[in-house]
């Protein structure tokens, strides 16, 4: 895949401005949720989101509903997931792990429901589930576009809030801040950022993207605004180098972008331990 | 006068499960005050009944005259130092400018007077030379005083700190309570500890907290001290 190829081919263009816009937001939401270690309620929101998808391509299909899609399905079902998981999370603290695996489990039930009902050749689910970027229409793009400056712009208005509850609920509560509302919101910026890594990944490997590449960005950053740059760097390096080999080797996207990023994470541990090691030894 | 803290027959419960009952005490403006008590005595949510953070079941409370919630934001809290995560990715400097975030604006910008509070907030405990350093490379002493300026930087009327000296090497508990010692005055200041003997020169009343609250005087609990009476609860037999 050379530069040329990529402007020849919409289809490799789309993709790789997906990838691209896939990575600013896992980046940026993926450090909020490796250092508020959320990582398990994210992966909550993201398989129910497979609900409301599957719903609105039953809605579609069934009732010719053509403005309908399920794009719009996950971007509701991603909010309302969000805001059950932080009432829940303020009321129910103890029971906290077994609502939202409830809460996971019940949304794929859903989807997988309507979109077995839903008439036609399905091809959907597999898509829905491991994602593919190569189908990304302009239209897709054009939304991921959008979903990216919004939450672009609330991390940077509420930065130092974000920051502020991530390190510290008590503090925060004594600075006078909204500490529950903040949270709530952060679910849903993070809800949305997984609609738009749904398009890429899918909605079984979104917790991939979300974590690998802050993960890895924390182990070389001390500071939470870098540790995002840098999640955003790698992120478009795994997507970018995945969908290169993806489309090499004709390998599914998403995996491969999955798996390159698991790679990569791994070689940085490794890194460490050899740092570490030649440390003991001099 | 008004008192710092005034309690008045404060009873607190989780679900049925007592913590404190009756609790009834004064302590003065300027006053530093010694905490101790066995663990699961219920200091911690004495602390946080003090700041506001939880309800009492029964009683009053007032901190200068106010219910504490109204009063928030002139109390600095320094709260136990392995409640924090030490990875997270947060430099020396962000970490003090947390104390004075109701100063945010909404679009989330700090006024510069806020910075130069923070910066005199690090001075004042002896950090300001690392103020770019990452939180989590700090030493356990160190990483203590930046809380501690951290709390200084709502420019608080009341001090209150939960165990500032548990994890920390004698030398650094030294300079802590050294800080403390030179706000006092200027400052109320309740704080927890496991270390009676090295605190008691430095307060002025110490407060038992074991179900009960009992307020003693240091000089009371040297003597008990010297006969080798320290033991939990520290107060006459009468009592249930």
């Amino acid at each position: 895949m050379t530069l040329a190829h990529i402007f020849e081919n919409p289809f490799l263009w789309m993709a790789l401005l997906g990838g691209l816009a896939a990575s600013l937001t896992s980046g940026i939401i993926g450090s909020y949720v490796v250092t508020k270690r959320i990582v398990f309620i994210s992966g909550s929101i993201s398989h129910s989101v497979l609900g409301g998808m599957g719903l609105f391509l039953w809605l579609k299909r069934s009732f010719f509903l053509t403005y309908l899609t399920p794009l719009q399905g996950a971007c509701l079902f991603a909010v309302f997931s969000a805001f059950l998981l932080g009432w829940i999370h303020l009321r129910y603290k103890e029971r906290e792990d077994s609502i939202i695996a409830a809460i996971w489990a019940t949304g794929m039930s859903i989807g997988v429901i309507f979109i077995t009902l839903t008439p036609g050749y399905n091809v959907e689910l597999m898509n829905f589930l491991f994602g593919n970027i190569l189908w990304t229409t302009s239209q897709d793009v054009l939304m991921l576009l959008g979903m990216d400056t919004l939450i672009l712009l609330s991390t940077l208005f509420f930065y130092r809030r974000f920051q502020a509850i991530c390190f510290d609920e008590e503090q925060s509560l004594l600075q006078g801040l909204r500490v529950q509302w903040l949270y709530i919101f952060l679910l849903c910026l993070v809800a949305l950022s997984v609609v738009v890594l749904i398009q890429v990944v899918g909605a079984i490997l979104v917790i991939a993207l979300l974590t690998m590449p802050s993960a890895m960005a924390a182990r070389f950053t001390h500071k939470l605004s870098s540790m995002m740059k840098l999640s955003v760097l790698l992120g478009a390096l795994f997507t970018t180098l995945g969908l290169w080999i993806s489309y090499q080797i004709n390998w599914p996207p998403g995996a491969t972008i999955t798996l390159i990023a698991a790679v990569f994470y791994l070689l940085s541990l490794g890194s460490q331990k050899l740092k570490h090691l030649s440390f003991l030894r001099k | 006068m008004t008192k710092a803290v005034s309690v008045e027959n404060l009873f607190f419960s989780y679900d049925s499960t007592p913590i404190l009952e009756d609790v009834s005490l004064t302590i003065n403006e300027g006053e530093f005050v010694g905490i101790f008590g066995p663990n699961g005595g219920g200091k911690t949510t004495f602390l946080k009944i003090l700041i506001g953070l939880l309800k009492p079941s029964k009683g009053s409370i007032r901190l200068f005259g106010s219910p504490p919630k109204h009063i928030q934001p002139l109390i600095g809290y320094v709260p136990q130092i392995t409640k924090l995560d030490r990875q997270f990715p947060i430099t020396v400097e962000e970490v003090v400018q947390m104390g004075c975030l109701k100063q945010e604006s909404f679009l989330g910008t700090l006024p510069t007077s806020a910075k130069t509070i923070a910066e005199i907030s690090l001075k004042k405990v002896d950090m300001l030379s690392h103020k770019k350093r990452p939180f989590g490379t700090l030493s356990g002493g160190q990483a203590q005083r930046v809380l501690i300026a951290r709390a200084l930087a709502c420019q608080p009327k009341i001090l209150v700190l939960d165990e500032p000296t548990a994890s920390v090497d004698p030398k650094a508990e030294e300079e802590i309570l050294q800080i403390l010692t030179s706000l006092k005055k200027e400052i109320t200041i309740l704080m927890v500890t496991h270390d009676l003997p090295t605190i008691l020169q430095k307060v002025e009343k110490l407060l038992c907290i074991h179900r009960h609250a009992h307020v003693l005087s240091p000089s009371a609990v040297c003597e008990h001290y010297g006969l080798g009476l320290y033991h939990s609860p520290l107060m006459p037999k009468t009592l249930p």
